[in-house]
Parts: C-alpha cells; sequence; structure tokens
C-alpha cells in the first residue's frame, strides 16, 4: 500500500474472493466489482474450489478462517495447479500469525477486511503489476527471525535462511517506517526495484513442497535423520 | 626451587636488554670485589695480644736431632713428628714481689699439639682437649703454672710440638705472664675460634632439620634434600673429635665423617646448581668422586693415607666449588634478579677469599696460621636461612595475592551471574509477553476483530449510518496498536513509529490529506533499552491524536512529521518528533489550552498527560493566520524513559 500505481485496465481481471462473512464479501466484492474486475465470490472452501475448478483467475482473495476448512489449504492448492495466479490473504489485524503462514504456502500479500473501497482496488492492482504490499509490522516479524535468538520466538515457523543481506536491509527500512524511495536511496537502489525484492522475499519465505519443507527443516536442525 | 615466572627481564629490544644486563654485571662484581676487600681488610687485622713485654720468643729448637736457635713464630717444615717432637727450650723472668699473682703459659695458635714444661714439670698437654686437636680450628691454650713450680726471677719452660699431619707443624709466639692479663685474650680468641663455630654448627643442625622437613613436604624440590644431607654431614664434622688413640672401627667413621668435606662441598654445589635452575644429570657424580675416595681411604687405611689425601683431595675439592658456585650463583642473581641467589653469591665470595688465605697460611706465604675458612662458612649458614626465610615470606606473600585475585575473580563471576540472571529474567519475561501477545492477537482476530469488521461493512451498506462504520474503524486501528505496542522492538522506538506511519496514511487517505514523513536523522530517534509497551502506547496515541486534531477540526491538505535527534542543553541526545499540519490552527490560552472548542481543550490535556507520563516534554504552537499558519506538537522524548507511571491516572 505504499505505492499507488495509476492507470486505466486493459481488459477485465478474474479475481476469486473467498470470504465466509457475508457482509464483508459484499464489501470487498462491491468495491472490487466497482473498480472493474470480474469477481468469482465463494463463501465456503468448497465453493472456492468449485471456483477454481472453472479455470485460473488472476487473483485470489482469501479469508483464512472458513467454515469447511482453512484458507491456507485452499492458497496451497492454488500455488501448485496455477503459478500465475496472484494469491493475497485477507486478514482482520494484518498481523503476522495470519498473513507469515498464508505467505509461507505462496501468497505474495494481504488485504486488510476493513480497507477502504479505493485502497482495496488499488491493492489488487498493484499485486497484478507485481507489487506486493508488506506493512512494517510483517517487515519487522521477518527481520526479526533473521536474527538467531537461543529460543524459537512464538509464531508461525519461518526459514529466512535464503534472504540477503540487501533484502534484509530493505526490510529493516520498511520495518523503520521509510518509504520505498527513501529505502532505494538509502541503499543506492532504483525505487523501481524496491517492489521486485519484495515479491522476491516473500517468494524465499514460501516453502514449495512437501520435499523442501523436509529438505529445511533438516538444514535449521529441526529434524536429525 | 626453581623460581619460575621470576624471570625480571622486560620485553625489551635486544641491544636494549644486552646493554641493561653488562651493566647489571658490573654493578654485581664490583659489589663482589667490595666484599673480598673488606674480608682481607679484616683479615689482616690481627687479634689483640697480652701485653708483649710477657711475650716469649728466644728459643733453642732441638728439631730432629739438630739444636738451634729460633725466634718464635716458627714454622717447622715436618709434617708428622709424634715420638721424637720438635723442642723449645727457653727463660723467661718472673719478677719478685709478684709471687701472689697466679701466672700462665698462653699459646695463641699451635699445630698440632703442644706439652708444656715449666721448670721440669708438665703443666699443659694440648693433646688431651678434642678442640685443640682439629688443626682447622684455631684453638688456643693456656695453663696456669702451679705455685710451687713458679721461682722468683729465671725460669725454664720447654715446648714440645707434635705434629700428626696434614699440614707442617707451627708454634706462634707465646706468653707467660700474669694470669689476668693474659686470660681476657685467650677468651676472645676461644670465644671466635671455639665457642662460634660450636654455635654456628647448632644452626646448622637446625637447618639440617628445616630443609630436611621441608624436603619431605616437598620431594619435587630435591635442592631441599641435598642441603639438608649437606648441613647434617656438616653437624657430623663439627661434634666429632680427631681420633688420637689407635685404630679401631669407631676410629675409622670418625675419619670418614670428619674428613668428609669434599662430599659437604659436592652437596653444597648440587644444591647450588639445583637453586640455579639446573636439572640433575648422571656426570654429576662427578662432584662426589673425591669424597667418595677420601672416604673409602678412611674405611680401608689409615689415619695417615687419610691425612695426606685430605690435602690433595679436600682443599682443591672445596676451592674449585668456591669458584663454580660463585659462577653459578652470579649467573643466577642476574639472570632471575632475586634476594636468596644474591645474598648465596656474597657469602660464596667471602668463602672464597678465605680459602684463598687459608691456603696463603698453608704455603706460609703469611706470617701467621689462622684458618678462616671453616668461619667464614657460617655466613653461607646465614644467607641460606635469610634466602630461605624471603622465600617463605615471598610465597606467603604470593599466598595472599592469589588469594586476593580469586576473591576478585569470584566477586566478577557472581556480578556475571547476576546480570546475564538479570539478562535470562528480561529474555523469559520478553518471551512471556510474545506468548501472550499472540494469544491475544488469535483471540482479537477470531472475535471482536472479526465482528467490528462485519460492522464496518454493515454500516456501509445501510445509510445515514457512517458515524458507526468510523468508530468501528477506529476500534479496530486501536486494536492493531495495543496489539503491535506489545511487540518487542528491542528499544527501537522507530520500529513503532514505522507501524504508525501506515495507519495514519491509511486515515489520511480518505481525506485527501497527504503525510510528508521526513526522518532527518538517518536513525531516527535514539534506542531506548528501557522502553516498554506502555510508554510505545502512550507516545503513538498522542500522535494520533495530534493526527486526529488535524484531520477533523484543522482542515490540513498535508501533515508533516519530522523525527530526529537533537543534543539537548545538557549535551544528551534526546529524541524529538514534530506533527505540524497546514490547518486552520487556533489560539492557545495562557494556561496552555486551546481557546474555544471544550472538544480540542480535552484533546490538548489528553496529549500533555500522556507526555507527561513518558517523561516526554510537549510543545503547542498554533497560528491562525499568515503563510506559516496551522498546528505544530513537538514532542521530546526524555533521555531515560521513567520505569513507572510517575503521573498515574
Amino acid at each position: 500500500m505504499n505505492s499507488l500505481i495509476e492507470g486505466p485496465q486493459a481488459e477485465a481481471i478474474t479475481v476469486v474472493l473467498v470470504e465466509d462473512d457475508a457482509p464483508t464479501l459484499w464489501r470487498l466484492q462491491d468495491a472490487l466489482v466497482k473498480a472493474g474486475y470480474q469477481v468469482r465470490a465463494a463463501g465456503t472452501l468448497a465453493e472456492a474450489r468449485a471456483c477454481l475448478a472453472e479455470g485460473a483467475p488472476r487473483v485470489l482473495l482469501t479469508d483464512l478462517q472458513l467454515p469447511d476448512g482453512h484458507g491456507v489449504d485452499l492458497i496451497r492448492e492454488t500455488r501448485q495447479r496455477y503459478p500465475d495466479t496472484e494469491i493475497m490473504v485477507i486478514s482482520i489485524l494484518g498481523d503476522e500469525e495470519s498473513v507469515i503462514s498464508a505467505i509461507t504456502v505462496g501468497a505474495t500479500g494481504y488485504l486488510l477486511k476493513d480497507a477502504f473501497p479505493t485502497d482495496i482496488a488499488a491493492t489488487v492492482r498493484d499485486l497484478v503489476a507485481g507489487h506486493s504490499p508488506i506493512s512494517a509490522s510483517i517487515a519487522r516479524f521477518i527481520v526479526r527471525r533473521t536474527q538467531s535468538t537461543p529460543e524459537p520466538p512464538p509464531g508461525p515457523a519461518l526459514n529466512t535462511a535464503k534472504l540477503t543481506a540487501r533484502e534484509i536491509d530493505i526490510l529493516w527500512g520498511i520495518a523503520k517506517g521509510f518509504s520505498y524511495a527513501e529505502i532505494a536511496s538509502h541503499l543506492g537502489l532504483s525505487r523501481q526495484t524496491v517492489p521486485g525484492h519484495i515479491k522476491n522475499i516473500y517468494r524465499k519465505l514460501e516453502v514449495h513442497t512437501r520435499g523442501e519443507a523436509v529438505f529445511e527443516a533438516v538444514q535449521q536442525g529441526l529434524i536429525k535423520l | 626451587m626453581n623460581d619460575h615466572g621470576d624471570d625480571a627481564q622486560p620485553d625489551l629490544p635486544g641491544s636494549e636488554r644486552r646493554r641493561l644486563q653488562t651493566s647489571r654485571l658490573i654493578q654485581y662484581l664490583l659489589l663482589q670485589a667490595v666484599i673480598a676487600a673488606a674480608c682481607v681488610l679484616a683479615l689482616l687485622q690481627s687479634l689483640p695480644g697480652p701485653p708483649a713485654q710477657y711475650q716469649v720468643t728466644a728459643f733453642n729448637l732441638s728439631e730432629a736431632g739438630v739444636e738451634r736457635a729460633v725466634t718464635l713464630r716458627y714454622f717447622s717444615s715436618l709434617r708428622n713428628a709424634m715420638n721424637d717432637p720438635p723442642r723449645f727450650a727457653g727463660h723467661f723472668i718472673r719478677p719478685a714481689g709478684e709471687a701472689a699473682q697466679a701466672w700462665s703459659v698462653f699459646l695463641p695458635r699451635f699445630t698440632n699439639g703442644v706439652e708444656v714444661t715449666v721448670n721440669g714439670v708438665v703443666i699443659l698437654d694440648s693433646r688431651r682437649d678434642p678442640a685443640a686437636n682439629r688443626p682447622d680450628r684455631n684453638t688456643p691454650a693456656i695453663a696456669v703454672i702451679p705455685a710451687s713450680v713458679l721461682r722468683d726471677g729465671d725460669n725454664a719452660i720447654s715446648i714440645r710440638l707434635f705434629i700428626w699431619g696434614p699440614i707442617t707443624g707451627f708454634l706462634d709466639r707465646i706468653y707467660v705472664g700474669p694470669d689476668e692479663l693474659l686470660r681476657p685474650s685467650y677468651d676472645l680468641r676461644t670465644l671466635i675460634f671455639v665457642t662460634l663455630p660450636v654455635v654456628f654448627s647448632s644452626w646448622q643442625a637446625i637447618l639440617a632439620v628445616i630443609l630436611g622437613i621441608m624436603w619431605v613436604m616437598r620431594r619435587h624440590e630435591p635442592a631441599y634434600g641435598v642441603l639438608a644431607a649437606a648441613m647434617a654431614v656438616g653437624v657430623g664434622q663439627a661434634f666429632l673429635q680427631t681420633p688420637m688413640g689407635g685404630e679401631t672401627p669407631l676410629s675409622k667413621l670418625n675419619v670418614i665423617v670428619i674428613s668428609s668435606a669434599p662430599i659437604e662441598s659436592a652437596l653444597v654445589l648440587t644444591f647450588a646448581l639445583l637453586f640455579s635452575g639446573w636439572k640433575w644429570q648422571r656426570y654429576g657424580w662427578v662432584v662426589f668422586i673425591p669424597g667418595v675416595v677420601l672416604a673409602l681411604a678412611g674405611l680401608f687405611g689409615d689415619q695417615a693415607l687419610v691425612r695426606a689425601l685430605f690435602l690433595v683431595l679436600a682443599v682443591p675439592m672445596v676451592g674449585i666449588t668456591l669458584i663454580i658456585m660463585a659462577v653459578v650463583t652470579a649467573r643466577s642473581a642476574l639472570k632471575r634478579q632475586n634476594v636468596a641467589s644474591f645474598l648465596l653469591g656474597c657469602a660464596v665470595t667471602i668463602m672464597l677469599t678465605c680459602w684463598i688465605s687459608d691456603l696463603l697460611s698453608v704455603f706460609q706465604a703469611v706470617p701467621n696460621r689462622i684458618f678462616v675458612s671453616r668461619l667464614s662458612y657460617s655466613v653461607m649458614l646465614v644467607a641460606i636461612g635469610a634466602g630461605l626465610t624471603w622465600r617463605f615470606a615471598r610465597a606467603l606473600n604470593q599466598v595472599d595475592g592469589f588469594a586476593g585475585r580469586l576473591v576478585t575473580q569470584v566477586r566478577e563471576a557472581e556480578e556475571k551471574l547476576k546480570a546475564s540472571f538479570a539478562r535470562e529474567e528480561e529474555r523469559a519475561r520478553a518471551a512471556a509477553l510474545a506468548r501472550e501477545r499472540t494469544r491475544l492477537m488469535r483471540d482479537l482476530h477470531d472475535g471482536l476483530g472479526g465482528q467490528l469488521v462485519s460492522i464496518v461493512a454493515l454500516s456501509e451498506r445501510g445509510n445515514g449510518s457512517a458515524g458507526i462504520g468510523d468508530a468501528a474503524r477506529a476500534a479496530l486501528k486501536d486494536l492493531r496498536l495495543v496489539i503491535d505496542s506489545m511487540d518487542d522492538i528491542g528499544g527501537d522506538l522507530m520500529l513503532a513509529l514505522g507501524s504508525w506511519r501506515e495507519r495514519a496514511m491509511a486515515q489520511l487517505r480518505p481525506h485527501d490529506i497527504a503525510l510528508d514523513w521526513r526522518a532527518v536523522t538517518p536513525q531516527g530517534v535514539p534506542v531506548h533499552p528501557e522502553l516498554r509497551p506502555w510508554h510505545v502506547i502512550q507516545i503513538v496515541r498522542l500522535l494520533d491524536e495530534a493526527v486526529t486534531n488535524a484531520v477533523k477540526h484543522a482542515g490540513a491538505r498535508r501533515v508533516t512529521v519530522r523525527i530526529e535527534t537533537l543534543a539537548g542543553h545538557d549535551g544528551l541526545e534526546r529524541g524529538c518528533i514534530t506533527v505540524e499540519d497546514d490547518g486552520k490552527g487556533f489560539e492557545i490560552t495562557p494556561d496552555g489550552g486551546a481557546a474555544g472548542a471544550a472538544k480540542a481543550a480535552r484533546g490538548l490535556r489528553n496529549m500533555r498527560s500522556r507526555a507527561a507520563r513518558c517523561g516526554a516534554e510537549l510543545e503547542l504552537s498554533s497560528c491562525a493566520q499568515g503563510t506559516d499558519r496551522g498546528t505544530r506538537v513537538k514532542l521530546t522524548l526524555p533521555h531515560r524513559f521513567p520505569d513507572s507511571d510517575g503521573v498515574a491516572g
């Protein structure tokens, strides 16, 4: 949400929206439809799977707590089935608990449920343009995990081993409230490359397969073979 | 006895070090020369004698069948004359009228034995006095002439000089006179040459016991044992008598012990070598060969053989030992700069000087024959005693120092432990807080949060209920703030401000108000390790209040947030956060409140109270007109945040 890309969309972008709370669903759907997106709405995990079976959407927006299951499973399935679909989690508080668990299965952004309609549309547009949103508290959570601590901190598990020093510097900047432009000038980067770095960071935090999960667990000493 | 770590050489460059060593060597040698010179001077002093008028020096000597007139002192060329000893015949005059006074014959020095006859009556035979039979001691003899023997006028005196080696015979000038005039001189000589050696031998015996115990308790320091053995041998020598009779097993043993000087010197030499850090080698037994040869001679040969060998083996052995010791102790004293080696070195110099003097007197190069080697050995004993005491005192000091260091180290370790315990507690506290935060977050997420979102959504669908939606949104925002402030940010307020910036942007965006965020200093505000979540909440709510005022009351188009670190008037660095808008502004009443709206006034009071709780300073300025119109809220953070909520309520 740090940046807004202006400009009309040439073609209708398909969005699958999964949200069990009816008023919230209507609200989000409203905001997206008014912005010109083609929205398929679902209230349960089963409905969502049915929607996805019809074909790959450009964007998947999903809540995590669903009546018949967890949004994390839906994100994982979609990520494997439609690698080109951008996935965003709908979070009430934008807290690391929900956002990080979604990121590790393939989400590349989050949306606050009470966001203003214009912000909702702008966030989806940015995501499609390859700009993943990240909040200061999420950045803070990730960089804190890069620092070694004697005991694992509470919260979802996260493997930050693949992050580069530059990416960690960018996260520090975001955590301290610096804008992309400020971060870019501090680190000697082009302002345009910062959003791409953030998407890379999300991708690196993702645990792709079961095998990889096991491999990383071994790397981190969580499992002894 | 090896003084490891005693090396007093600091890390100096080679040339500097050599120069220092050379200067030390010169100093040491000069001191030893002074000591030797003092010794020579002392030896040149003759002991006070009785009045010269009682001296009797003119004698008729019949030696080996030849008769001639001699003047004492007399050096005989004979080494053995027991059966036909040289006989000195002379005269002295006792003035008439002195019959009431007892007269004596006083012989200051003779080797080896004398028999004195006055007027045909034997009055003294020194061979009966065991102390007098040791040629290495300068035992004097005195005998009172029985009144019945003495006559007024001319009296005849004859002396038979018995000689049994190992050195040639000698007879010093003798005195015949009133006993009370001769006695003081005799007593002085007895004190110096008889009593004093006994005293030193006692001291030597004590040393032998002390060193023996030391060696038993510290078996890894053989130097103590060797020295104890040397002392024991020395004591044996001093207290045994020269065998005068025939050959018996006991006399053989006596001979061996008395002639054990080479063994003693070999032991002392071994001690000196070990003391200076030398490791015992197999060839070290070489130094014991003269002693062993002499002992074997005593065991299988006769006394004459032992005496002959003693002169050629023992005397040079003592000299060689002294010379080696002089070198070894000098090196040790220079290299290690310790008092014990230095004292030992001085003692060796004195002994060496005395040994040379004795050698000269044996070869009759000096006019008298007083042996001082044995006496000078007492200097060595004193040096050993002093050295031992010094070492003991130093060891005690080291123990004290070590104990002191240990106490300090234990205290330091305790401090560290306390600190690490406090750190551990802090970490545990932070972990507990983080777990609590996670739990709270889940609860809020599942309950209150979802309900608030629903309220927002419902209010947007209905009409004219925008106020409800705003309230629900504000509640959600506050929820996020509460959760956020519970996060452990490690005292870096910038991390809390980063989240606040996002929330402020989200708040300002619908009102088309721009947020100009300026971190003036790169690190923003200083890190405060004492920063607690409740501080963060107060500061963020205060800033929220400033932004809300700009949105609701000022009608601003732009809000500027400046974050910087300023050096205060007391030189300490303080964080400073300024929120500025370009809105309407308002009049500030003299009491610091805002004129006009009661609501705005309450907001300002709230901000002041929050700042006071955190120990921060709040500055408000507002301008209603002009180009720089608007309101400015300047929050100066304290150098150190207060531990407790100072202004409660």
